[in-house]
């Protein structure tokens, strides 16, 4: 028989700001553990949570970016449970009123088809700590506990793997280009849970629902899909039957493994949180929260193509990266050549960063000195071999382009168009037989005649000016 | 010098004007602190208080608490100093920080002399259930009668005169029914009023900090220290602070009283019925308009489940943090939930245990519309209620208690018709957030028995000159127990 996949997704990402979700404790990862903690991250009695008003702004960006509709009014709720890493016994989310509902996004899938995926709520909770389980004890780590989240929710409206790798895609690429979260798999920053049941092909009946928890990589994401996919199949062939359960994905088998079988659903208890009174978000808090947003990945791409000109390739490679992609703003402010600009980025500097295995932040070369070079490049001042010797000096001795250039003794190409048309007519004069032999057909004759060019002024004219001006000139005769 | 009945006011004379300092105050509180026979203290600040008390020594005239001692519930976090709910998961609990409200008041150098026992965790009306047992009411030197609480240690130190105040909290009447039981003003606020911060959560939509005085001017006193918008309290209100004095003594004339008949109708106690009429005559000789006012019965009797369900639910939670791991005393245990199921097996007492399966109970899915939501809704209609009572009076008089302090052995239903109103009914002010005191009215065979005022919501300056005005008309002011022998 043929199963119809139907996939939802819980994404959960943690916002990067300062402070955490209800208390004024910092958010920073890499720190000595427990070192960043007050009392309330610790549900010392008495403690009262206030709202982190960033994270709220926060939470708006991406509600807007998912087209949803944002309640004016915040609510939180307690989802009441026992377990060692969640300090007050309860978490403070949203249940009843997410800021966020109705929203969806739009994916383009590798055959160009493009698919939209609704979005059914986002809403704001807290993180709980970290545990670090031995043997015979676990250590907790309360740094991470009161991080700001943002739960994504998706409508079980996913038929593929790939159709959530890409959905994943375009959620990170939202909470990072929006500056609200590192969007981190591998850190833990954007983590997913994969809700997978298939059903045959035009039923509507769904069938029994799998969990898939912990997946640390994008690419993760579609290969325990598929597996899953090819696993559930194989059963349900077979006249098997699934189980309730919650699996992991374990890469070096390429396989889901199972954690438990789910009984009943856990009761959490949910009633609102008394220590937090509503709080109404006016119109202009909300509008300027979108406003403040910065350019999503989208937006940038379009202005790429439409105002700067470039291919949709290299306007796709130039978004596949927040930091790349501002380093390219910040460049394009000083240049007007932004398609040359987009290929000195695009290979010349991601090749560098790759080869050094380093950010882009930690890029020697400042976006307005690669502009610079850029300029040098687009008025023929200097030709592309010469431009990548003086990149590498401007790297190497962290010189400006021109300094670069002047270490390096690379003298400006002539692109005086008077001096090059006199040095040519006395080529022209000194060897007439070339000139026959070009009109005859002879292409070798003209390479000569910008050779003797070339001979004539040390190399320093500029090739492609000399070129056009020589085909010019030669028609003259 | 004895300066067990002295007011604040009173003290604050002697010591700006230099014939007692705060040291010798906060020593002869200590002091009748460590006599203490009725069970009221958890930790008597000894250290604490005299490093306090010894550092004042230039007068402050202009500010009534300067130098004035006073005891604090064990529900408030006290920086550094043992904080235990009276409850033993919490025994060995030291604090890293102080409440807002103990905050402010050593900022308005008063001297915190200790820490006072409660039922446990603040769950219960009797003071019979801390972890240290039953506090006693010091107006019955025989130890036979309750002080009520769940603030009993507070009612009773500042009944017994060793401060002249003392801070408790208020979720159904935790302040002001032990008032009436102990001969105090007990006072609650607007909810939002006074931070909560630091207080140990038990309902927080009812739950407000309390105050205990001996007399009307001083709660008045100690509310404008506490007062105020606190930004570590996000449902604090930001309404500006009045100074809630000034209105202390002035007249009513013309002003309505209004007393709820269904509850007046279920008052049986004879001397307690003569107490409260003669109050009444009191106010109409005041010039007031006394007027019967209506809430119904159907909604009076359905105070007590309707509080029941909503603080044991929103109790469990909020003393979920209470598993034995990050603080308390910690039990071993295999697996973290052994370790969590033996700090909250051995740590709670039946009772608390008891009210946090009740809890959980209503939450459950399966049951939380028939209990958590109805109960939810009924606060709705209890709060319209109330506000259509006002709709007829500036105030709302009624009796504080069914009777003076009971004694151990009464055995009594509580569900019956003498109690079931009568004795709950002052968690209305908690349901509808509104300003409530307790004043007392009357001397019953030499013990003390209080009445009621609640006034609308911020109406604290209205609310306490209607209890001067009534504090002025039983005489009863600056009430102490005799001293123990």
């Amino acid at each position: 028989m043929e199963f119809e996949p139907v996939i939802g997704l819980e994404i959960h990402v943690e916002l990067k700001t300062k402070s955490k979700m209800f208390s004024n404790a910092p958010v920073l990862f890499g720190k000595e553990p427990n070192t960043l903690v007050v009392p309330l991250d610790m549900a010392f009695p008495g403690t009262l949570p206030t709202v982190n008003k960033e994270a709220v702004i926060y939470a708006i960006r991406v509600c807007n970016a998912l087209h949803m509709s944002i309640d004016h009014e915040l609510h939180f709720d307690r989802k009441n449970y026992f377990y060692s890493d969640l300090p007050k016994g309860y978490q403070i989310t949203q249940d009843k009123r997410p800021i966020g509902s109705e929203g969806y996004l739009e994916i383009v899938k590798d055959n160009k088809e493009v698919k939209r995926i609704n979005i059914e709520r986002l809403h704001i909770e807290e993180d709980t700590c970290k545990q670090l389980h031995f043997n015979t004890f676990t250590l907790l780590d309360y740094n991470r506990a009161g991080t700001p989240l943002i739960e994504i929710v998706s409508k079980p409206e996913m038929r593929s793997g790939e159709e959530a790798m890409k959905y994943v895609e375009k959620i990170r690429s939202i909470v990072v280009f929006s500056g609200v979260s590192d969007g981190k798999m591998e850190e833990g920053s954007l983590r997913c849970d994969v809700n997978i049941s298939l059903k045959p092909l035009g039923s509507p009946v769904f069938g029994t629902k799998v969990e898939i928890k912990n997946i640390n990589s994008i690419s993760h994401i579609q290969k325990a899909i598929d597996f899953e996919i090819a696993r559930q199949s194989k059963i349900l062939n077979e006249g098997g039957s699934i189980r309730q359960e919650t699996r992991r994905y374990e890469d070096s088998k390429k396989e889901t493994i199972l954690m438990r079988v789910k009984t009943d659903a856990v009761d959490y208890k949910y009633f609102p949180e008394g220590n937090i009174t509503p709080i109404a978000l006016s119109d202009e808090f909300i509008n300027n929260a979108i406003k403040s947003c910065p350019e999503l990945a989208d937006s940038k791409k379009d202005r790429y193509m439409n105002n700067f000109g470039l291919n949709e390739y290299d306007a796709g490679q130039l978004i596949m990266d927040k930091d790349i992609s501002d380093y390219y703003d910040e460049a394009s402010k000083h240049t007007k050549a932004y398609k040359l600009l987009a290929n000195w980025v695009n290979v010349d500097v991601i090749s560098y960063l790759n080869k050094n295995n380093i950010s882009i932040q930690s890029f020697p070369l400042s976006a307005i000195r690669l502009a610079e070079l850029v300029d040098m490049v687009s008025s023929n001042d200097v030709n592309s071999n010469q431009a990548r010797e003086i990149f590498n000096k401007m790297i190497s001795d962290n010189l400006s382009a021109s300094e670069a250039k002047k270490a390096l003794g690379i003298v400006s190409q002539i692109s005086d168009d008077e001096f090059i048309k006199k040095v040519i007519n006395e080529v022209l004069d000194e060897f007439p037989n070339s000139i026959v032999d070009y009109k005859e057909g002879k292409g070798r004759a003209l390479g000569f005649m910008i050779g003797q060019v070339m001979k004539k002024t040390q190399g320093k004219v500029n090739p492609k000016l000399t070129n056009d001006l020589l085909l010019e000139e030669l028609k003259k005769r | 010098m004895n300066y067990r009945n002295l007011s604040i006011n009173e003290l604050h004379e002697l010591l700006v004007k230099k014939e007692v300092t705060p040291l010798e105050l906060a020593k002869e509180a200590i002091r009748l602190a460590k006599e203490d026979k009725n069970n009221a203290f958890e930790y008597i600040m000894e250290k604490e208080a005299l490093e306090i008390a010894s550092k004042l020594t230039v007068p402050e005239a202009n500010n009534p608490l300067w130098g004035i001692p006073f005891v604090i519930k064990d529900n408030f976090s006290t920086k550094d100093v043992p904080t235990t709910a009276s409850s033993n998961i919490l025994s060995g609990y030291v604090p890293l920080y102080d409440a807002t409200v103990m905050t402010k008041l050593l900022e308005a150098h008063a001297v915190p002399i200790g820490k006072t026992t409660l039922d446990e965790l603040a769950m219960g009306g009797t003071g019979t259930t801390g972890h240290l047992g039953t506090t006693f009411n010091p107006h019955d030197k025989s130890h036979t009668r309750y002080v009520g609480g769940s603030s009993c240690g507070s009612a009773a130190a500042t009944a017994a005169g060793i401060v002249p105040f003392a801070l408790g909290s208020d979720t159904g009447d935790s302040t002001r029914k032990p008032a009436s039981f102990a001969g105090l003003v007990g006072f609650k606020p607007t909810w939002s009023r006074i931070s909560r911060f630091g207080l140990f959560p038990f309902t927080p939509s009812l739950d407000t900090v309390g105050i205990f005085s001996r007399n009307v001017k001083d709660s008045a006193y100690v509310l404008n220290v506490l007062a105020g918008r606190d930004e570590k309290d996000s449902t604090s209100s930001t309404k500006p602070v009045e100074d809630y004095t000034s209105l202390v003594g002035k007249s009513i004339k013309g002003l309505r009283i209004g007393v709820v008949k269904e509850i007046l109708d279920t008052l049986k106690d004879k001397n307690a019925i003569d107490a409260f009429n003669k109050s009444l005559e009191g106010f109409k000789e005041k010039g007031a308009i006394v007027n019967y006012v209506h809430i119904p019965t159907e909604i009076l009797s359905s105070l007590l489940p309707t509080y029941f369900v909503l603080s044991c639910a929103e109790a469990t939670s909020n003393n979920a943090c209470l598993d034995g791991i990050k603080y308390g005393p910690y039990y071993d245990g295999k697996t973290y939930e052994e370790v969590m199921m033996n700090a909250r097996t051995k740590g709670f007492s039946e009772l608390i245990k008891r009210r946090f399966v009740f809890g959980s109970y209503a939450l459950m899915s399966e049951n939380k519309n028939e209990l958590f939501i109805r109960a939810q809704k009924n606060r709705r209609r209890i709060v319209e209620a109330v506000n259509k009572a006002f709709e007829e009076c500036d105030v709302i008089y009624t009796p504080a208690a069914p009777s003076v302090a009971p004694k151990f052995t009464d055995s009594s239903d509580r569900l019956s018709d003498e109690y079931l109103i009568a004795d709950n009914h002052l968690v209305l002010g908690n349901f509808a957030g509104l300003p409530s005191i307790t004043v007392p009215i009357a001397l019953i065979n030499e013990l003390p028995y209080g009445a009621n005022l609640m006034t609308k919501a911020f109406e604290e300056k209205e609310l306490f000159m209607f209890a001067s005005v009534l504090e002025d008309i039983s005489g009863l002011k600056n009430l102490v127990a005799k001293e123990d022998k």
